[in-house]
């Protein structure tokens, strides 16, 4: 898989390519208009994370670009700007997806994975990861070919993670993902405990061979066999 | 002091001062004048007295006895030495028929006999009472002065609230003018010059405030926006340094949390502070029908399990629904921040109550401690008591929504519980 980043800031642009060539990617990148040009023009890309304000030019101009030589490639802009108009227009350009800065390595990589999918299997999602399968689009699970009956909560928690291995999540942005933007004066998280508890003694029970492990003081990471 | 009064109070003060002198004035020439009259008719009787007397021939000691006689007597010639030719006095003459004193203009003249007599004649004629006459001025000019007072008044107020008009247009004016919000333009038909420039400096002034806020705004959104990618760079680099294959030690984790906690704060702040720059620049166009009851319902459930450590009760009152055309992710921001609130803020092991009618929601909970100054808690970054990991925009947040779509928002503490009121257009 092939991935192009298209972000003038050095230093976020090197920790987007470090990280998601530690995931096996092929990452090329680019630091301002003319290059990022230069490379679509080039070569093809799977995916193409895009910021915005470029310098030398707007990203939407980019995405008009793509859109005309009717590639392929997903594409995931990436702005500062948290705007709607940005955002709308973006999207009506051909954009897959809109992540706003400051976002989580978890969180851009599960987006990756999810643009990709969709690409390459025409928008039958499905997330995989030992014998564990979830379909977001009917909030189905299943353990190895079994169903398995999960609460609300218990699915969503599984479901961050499934889009997320191999990465330690911080319990806060687990609660954040999950419960969403009202946890931020939280100073117990006993109801994180408690559905995780509940979760993991399900999948145990069904004979998942994935496991949610707790990082002692941080949070927790899905752990692939 | 209303102007009015102020005009009032000076012209009446200054009415009283002239007519007062007025009043002296007229008087003492009155007086004057009278006096000089009948000092010339008592002059020309005591000549005729005095010409008998020198022509010889025998004259009467006195005529009638009462303030219109006059008496004659002889003197030694040395009191009439040294006095002077005629001497003009007010005195009171007792008149025994009467039994009573009368005022008299009295002439005393000395002059010389034949034979080197003296004699003092005593010319008298009765004089008006000056303190009826004092008194009569006083009352007409009592009366003048009402009058005069009063005219000036009706007339000055009238002429006041007609000239003053457009003074009265730019007050209103200003007195509902708010920096931000979509004022009525400035619209005042005036042709006084005085005016007019009042007007023009009220506009170039409130322009100018436009034009301060509008670049506050801006540097706000700026500022927020650019912190955004260093932001990103710090949260994710710490990610990356969790995610290190070769681990770390769970101290290190531990540590690394704590830093990520503070970032949170800042990004959590960070975008507050856009989503106050977003509504108050209008960024929030789209809507859609919110059904509130359903809203609040399902928030209250996701923050009683979320803050189930504080025992705090939440009961939802429906006593008619809710629907209101706005955007969705802000009447979000609405009832949650409210919700949370009460949650936060609430007494621990207490209840929340919601009440929900057809054009407005009430939230009320357990005070932890006394009332809120309502004048401030509805300013950004006011904290009453500083709470960990809150932001102090909150309540600024739900009071920028209120002002985006006309709502009122009220606070009030009632039997030791915080109540807040969002009462939404009929």
């Amino acid at each position: 898989m092939k991935i192009l980043i298209v972000e003038d800031e050095p230093s976020l642009r090197e920790i987007m390519a470090r990280t998601l060539t530690r995931e096996q990617y092929v990452v090329e990148q680019a630091a301002d208009y003319a290059s990022a040009s230069d490379k679509l023009a080039a070569y093809d890309y799977d995916c193409i994370l895009l910021d915005i304000m470029l310098p030398g030019g707007s990203g939407l101009r980019l995405l008009e670009e793509l859109k005309r030589r009717r590639s392929r490639a997903g594409v995931i802009i990436i702005s500062a700007r948290d705007s709607l108009d940005d955002k709308i227009e973006g999207l009506e350009l051909g954009a897959d997806d809109y992540l706003p800065k400051p976002f989580h390595l978890a969180e851009l990589s599960a987006r990756i994975r999810s643009v990709l999918r969709r690409h390459q299997r025409d928008g039958y999602e499905c997330l995989e990861a030992g014998n564990v399968r979830l379909w977001p689009d009917s909030r189905r699970v299943e353990v190895a070919g079994r169903p398995l009956e999960l609460l609300r909560k218990e699915y969503d928690i599984l479901h961050y993670f499934m889009a997320r291995p191999n990465h330690t999540v911080d319990k806060t942005a687990l609660a954040e993902g999950v419960w969403g933007d009202h946890i931020d004066q939280v100073d117990n998280f006993d109801f994180v405990y408690a559905q995780m508890k509940n979760l993991r003694r399900k999948l145990h029970d069904a004979g998942a061979d994935i496991e949610i492990r707790a990082v002692y003081g941080f949070g927790y990471k899905l752990v692939q066999p | 002091m209303k102007l009015v009064y102020r005009i009032l109070l000076h012209l009446s003060w200054v009415l009283t001062l002239l007519l007062a002198g007025w009043a002296a004035l007229f008087y003492f020439t009155l007086i004057d004048e009278v006096n000089d009259e009948v000092d010339d008719a008592l002059e020309s009787r005591a000549e005729v007295i005095v010409k008998r007397v020198l022509s010889g021939r025998e004259v009467a000691t006195s005529a009638p006895t009462d303030n219109t006689g006059y008496i004659l007597r002889e003197i030694p010639a040395e009191q009439a030495r040294g006095r002077s030719q005629d001497r003009y006095s007010d005195e009171e003459i007792f008149i025994p028929e009467r039994d009573d004193r009368e005022p008299a203009r009295v002439l005393r003249k000395t002059f010389r006999g034949a034979g080197e007599r003296w004699y003092e004649l005593t010319v008298m004629s009765p004089s008006i009472e000056k303190e009826d006459l004092l008194e009569a001025i006083f009352y007409g000019i009592l009366y003048l002065y009402l009058c005069l007072l009063l005219s000036v008044l009706l007339v000055t107020v009238v002429l006041l609230y007609r000239t003053m008009r457009p003074l009265y247009a730019l007050l209103r004016w200003l007195d509902a003018y708010t920096v931000g919000s979509r004022n009525p333009p400035l619209k005042i038909e005036t042709s006084v010059t005085e005016f007019r420039r009042l007007n023009e400096a009220a506009e170039r002034y409130a322009a100018r405030a436009e034009s301060l806020f509008e670049r506050q705004k801006q540097f706000i959104g700026n500022a927020s926006h650019e912190m955004q990618t260093p932001l990103a760079v710090c949260r994710n680099r710490l990610e990356m340094l969790v995610d290190d294959p070769r681990g770390l030690s769970e101290e290190q984790l531990g540590e690394i949390a704590k830093v990520q906690h503070t970032l949170d704060y800042l990004v959590r702040l960070n975008r507050s502070l856009l989503l106050l720059s977003k509504i108050d620049n209008g960024q929030f166009p789209e809507t859609e029908e919110v059904d509130f009851n359903a809203l609040i319902r399902r928030t209250g459930e996701d923050l009683e399990e979320i803050y189930a450590y504080r025992g705090i009760r939440f009961s939802v009152q429906e006593q008619g629904t809710l629907r209101v055309r706005m955007n969705p992710s802000l009447a979000g921001s609405l009832v949650g921040n409210l919700v949370k609130n009460a949650f936060v803020h609430g007494a621990e092991g207490g209840e929340i109550r919601v009440r929900i009618a057809s054009h407005r929601f009430e939230i009320d909970n357990d005070a932890a401690a006394g009332a809120l100054d309502a004048g401030h808690i509805f300013e950004r970054f006011y904290q009453g008591t500083k709470k960990k990991g809150s932001t102090g925009l909150g309540l600024a947040i739900v009071d920028a929504v209120c002002r985006l779509y006309g709502l009122r928002i009220e606070y009030a503490f009632r039997d030791g519980r915080h109540l807040f009121t969002v009462n939404f257009p009929e």
